[in-house]
């Protein structure tokens, strides 16, 4: 290699390492492709008159800690929906009831959803084929004790599994498809499969983590190889993830599809005979080409372009951002009107909502697009604990998101929507910023009420989705904010890079994005951990002629430059070297001068530092930067003019301040004319209701 | 005056030209629809001025003033209705514009009046509509000025009249808003498109309900407008007659009432339809941009109470056409008993006994 070479090819390298979280050529191969320790093979098939769905399974588990394991630990997420007294259903229905909704929907006698694991046998070799295991399961509940909950299910093994060493077992199970609840079911002749299988828990340092089914939070599990053949009837559509890789026409009338992923830690599919197929292929610049897929009901064909176009945005944006896409292909499912299955993310699949009627503006349907399309990042490829650590997934995607938004797809604006929730109706004077798709006011509305420390699944309901998605994300934003985007995405992308293929808890978020940042960000981490407020605002403002009352004269001290002949040695010292005035009372405004003082004071309990901005009539603009610890600072300034205003956080750094109308005080407030102007709008309004009222009469 | 009946047939009058006398009327009486104007502007202002109270209260002193008055603080907005829950149910984005429309009739129609969240204010107004109303049926009536006194006696005489016909309307809106619509959009209308996978054909089904429920609406509006009407035409003192004769009066000339409804419905459709198209954003905070907009907002309020009175006036027009007129008298003309001191001067002296 020439020295010239050499010298163009080694920063690239360093970079490439740099990205690489620092690994070795090896290591960084090996990076690429998951550890593959839970590997699934599966044959199912759906009949759509009897909801049913008949699936075998042999999985082969590697054990991948430290430590043997007596037995395994299955997912079985359907058995949420057998009755009302799994926890899923508890917890919904305490849900319905603080927040106050509407009595929770009772499925019909057909329309409920479980599982039943018929058949259990650990593969083995001959002599000994197989060792039936039917019957050695039992449910467990490890994180509430319910006996009625049968969401996971433990199976005993006749010898422990080493570290190192694996197992092939096969499962026979049958399941019915629930009327279309959590994102999973099916209404008319849609079907959205999801959760669907027996699904091997993670088996950690410290044992199984294999959570029940909350109503709240989402699920995790091991990256492997997923093969999957699903049998359909014949002409019903079939997507799911991973690549199509055959398709087998049955002499019954039936299909069946197989569908190969690899690095995957899930798999879900859909089928209808409704949907439409449409596909694009993207080709960003120095990243992966995409083939993506698009599933669209007939009556949502006009957005397809939108769609494309915004899963396209986030695939360019992450993938600079944070790291390649590495998979080559997405599926991107319009799912049907009141299938409720809108809005979920499954590697390298999801679901996006929107609605017949969707102007250009609304947020239908590019936020959510962007939002579940961004998920193959942030949950995909870096699979964190959705049900400890959902803010992972979910905080993290919710920030990147805005950013895309704001970035990509402005503007966006308020909408209202009535008439049964059909007719949309745009109010273009309210823009929407990166702060609503940040979700500021969900923030706000639930700061104080739970701790990102807090394991996910034990958040009060009523407030998870404001603390895991909006409050990460505005706490991101002001990170960001603060010092500065190429510091963060620095961060998030050794973060990203990392841990991909891998499952990281917040330990490692804060350490990584610290170490790829730069500097002490563990004050600002800690702050984002808990659940304190931050709340700086001006207390008070004057700027008022400058104003001398009292004494004036007495000994004054002479000046340094004092010129006058000095006594001479014979004569009595009368007064010392200072000057006597004449003692007088003085009340006299000094004319062409003002003193202004700021109070400033720290509201809530987090403390980071803030700049402070006084602006004068003349259009100077003094800033101070206070570090926030006291309660309260006074700033006190002599000029010539009068200040105008003075603003705490004038650049708006710190997006989290739950109460920025107190950040600022004018000397010139114009409150009353933004009443009038506002109270008089809304009495249009009253009138008109009123008038609507009247139509009675 | 002539008994019932006269030997020829009488030349109706079409419903387009009682609707055209119904704005005539209307026309003609400018001080009414002044006074029910300035009757919303009062019923509002006490809510308006409180709301005024709390914004300026809330903004104080901040530069976020200076953003909300020259356009849309939509971050302050947000901390406002963080800090004033009960304010914010109403004071929201949906008050810009056309979308307070929107959002009024949307409401109306999905959840009735109550969802509006002026409930006091709308019993109040309709409390005072019930006052007016008598004067204002009996100045479309005769045709000709009545004068403050006039108005307000005619007020006085059919206030309580209708406040019984109010009792009676009252049962009857609250059994469709309580039953009717509940039971329309909350269990028909789920149980039919609960299955349903397509978003328009849920629409259909949701135009259909509303089809039903306005029809409904309608068929109720227009029987107690005639009772109304009757009663003030004819000086009735039954409201429960007044709401027979409204019902046969309805059954047999159905075309004209229904014609002369529709007509008066197209002229509403009209006035939304001006407003949707020039309703005033809210940019802006100059002292002539807050005139402006609020004066576009008159006009609107202006423009559907217009068409509220001619609704009124058509239907006046439209029973005197068919009905009120020199050749027709509802009953015999009531005679009255004469007092017995005039009997007994009549018949002379009596002895007892």
């Amino acid at each position: 290699m020439t020295g010239s070479a050499a010298r163009t090819i080694a920063p690239l390298a360093a970079a490439a390492a740099l990205l690489l979280g620092g690994l070795t050529p090896q290591a960084q191969q090996a990076a690429l492709v998951s550890k593959r320790n839970a590997n699934y093979s599966i044959d199912v098939d759906l009949d759509p008159a009897s909801r049913t769905l008949t699936g075998r399974q042999v999985v082969t588990w590697r054990n991948i800690t430290g430590h043997p394991t007596s037995e395994l630990q299955f997912h079985l997420y359907y058995n949420a929906w057998r009755s009302t007294a799994s926890t899923f259903m508890r917890e919904q229905s305490r849900m319905f009831r603080e927040l106050g909704w509407e009595r929770m929907p009772t499925p019909r006698r057909n329309e409920w959803g479980w599982i039943d694991v018929t058949a259990i046998r650990l593969l083995g070799t001959p002599p000994t084929p197989f060792v039936d295991l039917t019957g050695s399961e039992r449910f467990i509940a490890p994180d509430d004790g319910n006996r009625d909950d049968r969401t996971v299910m433990q199976v005993r093994l006749p010898k422990p599994v080493p570290p190192g060493g694996s197992l092939t077992i096969e499962l026979a199970w049958t399941a019915h498809v629930p009327r279309t609840i959590a994102r999973t079911g099916a209404v008319g002749n849609f079907f959205f499969i999801g959760q669907w299988f027996p699904k091997l828990g993670v088996l950690q340092q410290d044992g199984w983590n294999t959570h029940q089914f909350h109503a709240t939070t989402e699920f995790f599990s091991d990256y492997g190889v997923y093969d999957v053949r699903i049998t359909v009837p014949s002409r019903w559509l079939v997507g799911a993830t991973g690549r199509a890789t055959q398709r087998l026409e049955l002499p019954s009338g039936r299909t069946t599809h197989r569908f190969v992923a690899e690095d995957v830690h899930d798999f879900a599919w859909t089928t209808s005979p409704a949907f439409l197929e449409r596909q694009a292929r993207f080709e960003p610049p120095g990243l992966p080409a995409v083939d993506m897929r698009l599933l669209v009901q007939p009556e949502h064909l006009s957005q397809v372009d939108r769609l494309f176009a915004a899963t396209r945005a986030t695939l360019l944006q992450y993938g600079r951002w944070y790291g390649r896409y590495p998979y080559g292909h997405l599926t991107i499912v319009d799912p049907a009107w009141q299938s409720d299955a809108g809005g979920m993310e499954y590697p390298t699949l999801f679901t996006t909502d929107t609605r017949w009627l969707a102007p250009a503006g609304s947020v239908d349907p590019e936020d959510v697009t962007v939002h579940e399309a961004g998920h193959q990042f942030w949950y995909g490829l870096v699979g964190t604990n959705e049900f400890e650590h959902a803010w992972l997934d979910e905080g993290v995607n919710t920030f990147s998101t805005a950013r895309v938004l704001a970035r990509e797809l402005e503007p966006r604006y308020f909408q209202l929507r009535a008439f049964g929730d059909f007719i949309p109706w745009m109010i273009r004077d309210v823009r929407l910023s990166r702060e609503d798709h940040d979700g500021l006011a969900a923030y706000r509305d639930a700061a104080r009420s739970d701790a990102l420390a807090t394991p996910s699944w034990q958040y009060d309901p009523r407030q998870f989705h404001a603390i895991t998605y909006s409050k990460t994300a505005v706490w991101l934003d002001m990170l960001e904010r603060t010092i500065g985007w190429p510091r963060l995405q620095r961060g998030l992308s050794l973060f990203f890079t990392r841990y991909r293929f891998t499952h990281p808890g917040s330990r490692e978020f804060f350490a990584t994005v610290q170490e790829g940042a730069g500097g002490d960000l563990s004050h600002f981490f800690e702050e984002m951990r808990g659940s304190n407020v931050l709340d700086y605002g001006v207390q008070q403002l004057t700027s008022a002629p400058l104003r001398i009352l009292g004494m004036t004269g007495g000994a004054v001290q002479p000046a340094e430059t004092d010129t006058r002949p000095k006594p001479s040695p014979d004569t009595q010292p009368s007064v010392p070297a200072a000057r006597q005035q004449p003692l007088a009372f003085s009340d006299r405004t000094v004319p062409n001068q003002y003193v202004t003082e700021l109070i400033v004071r720290r509201y809530g309990e987090v403390v980071l530092p803030v700049d402070v901005e006084v602006t004068f009539e003349n259009g100077e603009r003094v800033r101070e930067r206070w570090d926030g610890r006291e309660r309260w600072r006074l700033y006190r300034w002599e000029r010539p003019v009068r200040a105008r205003a003075a603003q705490v956080d004038p650049d708006r750094v710190l997006v989290a301040d739950l109460n920025r109308t107190n950040n600022s005080r004018s000397l010139q407030p114009r409150g009353a004319q933004a009443a009038a102007k506002w109270s008089l709008a809304w009495m249009v309004w009253m009138q008109d209701a009123l008038l609507t009222w009247a139509s009675l009469l | 005056m002539s008994t019932a009946g006269t030997s020829e047939p009488r030349r109706r009058t079409g419903a387009l030209r009682v609707f055209l006398a119904g704005v005539s009327r209307v026309g003609s009486a400018p001080a009414i629809l002044a006074g029910v104007w300035l009757l919303t502007v009062a019923v509002s202002l006490p809510a308006t001025l409180r709301l005024a109270s709390s914004i300026e209260n809330d903004l104080g002193p901040s530069l976020a003033a200076e953003a909300a008055a020259d356009g849309v603080n939509w971050t302050w907005w947000q901390e406002f209705a963080h800090r004033h829950p009960a304010a914010a149910r109403t004071f929201s984005p949906a008050i810009i514009g056309f979308a307070a429309v929107v959002r009024n009739v949307g409401e109306f129609l999905d959840h009735g009046p109550g969802a509006l969240n002026a409930t006091a204010g709308g019993a109040a107004y309709l409390l005072l509509w019930t006052f007016l109303l008598g004067g204002v049926l009996d100045r479309y009536a005769r045709g000709r000025r009545t004068h403050a006194a006039g108005f307000f006696a005619a007020s006085g005489v059919f206030f309580f009249r209708f406040l019984r016909l109010g009792a009676i309307a009252l049962v009857a809106w609250t059994l469709v808003f309580a039953f009717v619509q509940p039971l329309l959009f909350e269990r028909i209308y789920p149980a039919i498109v609960r299955d349903v996978t397509v978003e328009r054909t849920a629409f259909v089904w949701r135009l259909l309900c509303y089809a039903v429920f306005l029809a409904l609406l309608a068929l109720m509006t227009l029987l107690f407008d005639y009772a109304r009407v009757r009663a003030v035409v004819e000086d009735r003192r039954s409201m429960l007659a007044a709401l027979a004769a409204s019902g046969r009066f309805i059954r047999r000339h159905p075309a004209a009432v229904l014609g002369v409804f529709a007509i008066n419905l197209g002229l509403y459709a009209a006035m939304l339809v001006f407003y949707a198209i020039a309703a005033p954003s809210a940019a802006g905070g100059s002292t002539g941009g807050v005139i402006l907009r609020l004066l576009a907002g008159q006009v609107y309020i202006l423009g559907r109470l217009f068409a509220k009175l001619t609704m009124y006036a058509s239907e006046v027009a439209l029973f005197q056409d068919r009905l009120a007129h020199a050749a027709y008298t509802a009953r015999p003309q009531a005679a009255w008993p004469d007092a017995p001191i005039v009997e007994a001067i009549g018949e002379g002296p009596r002895l007892a006994g």
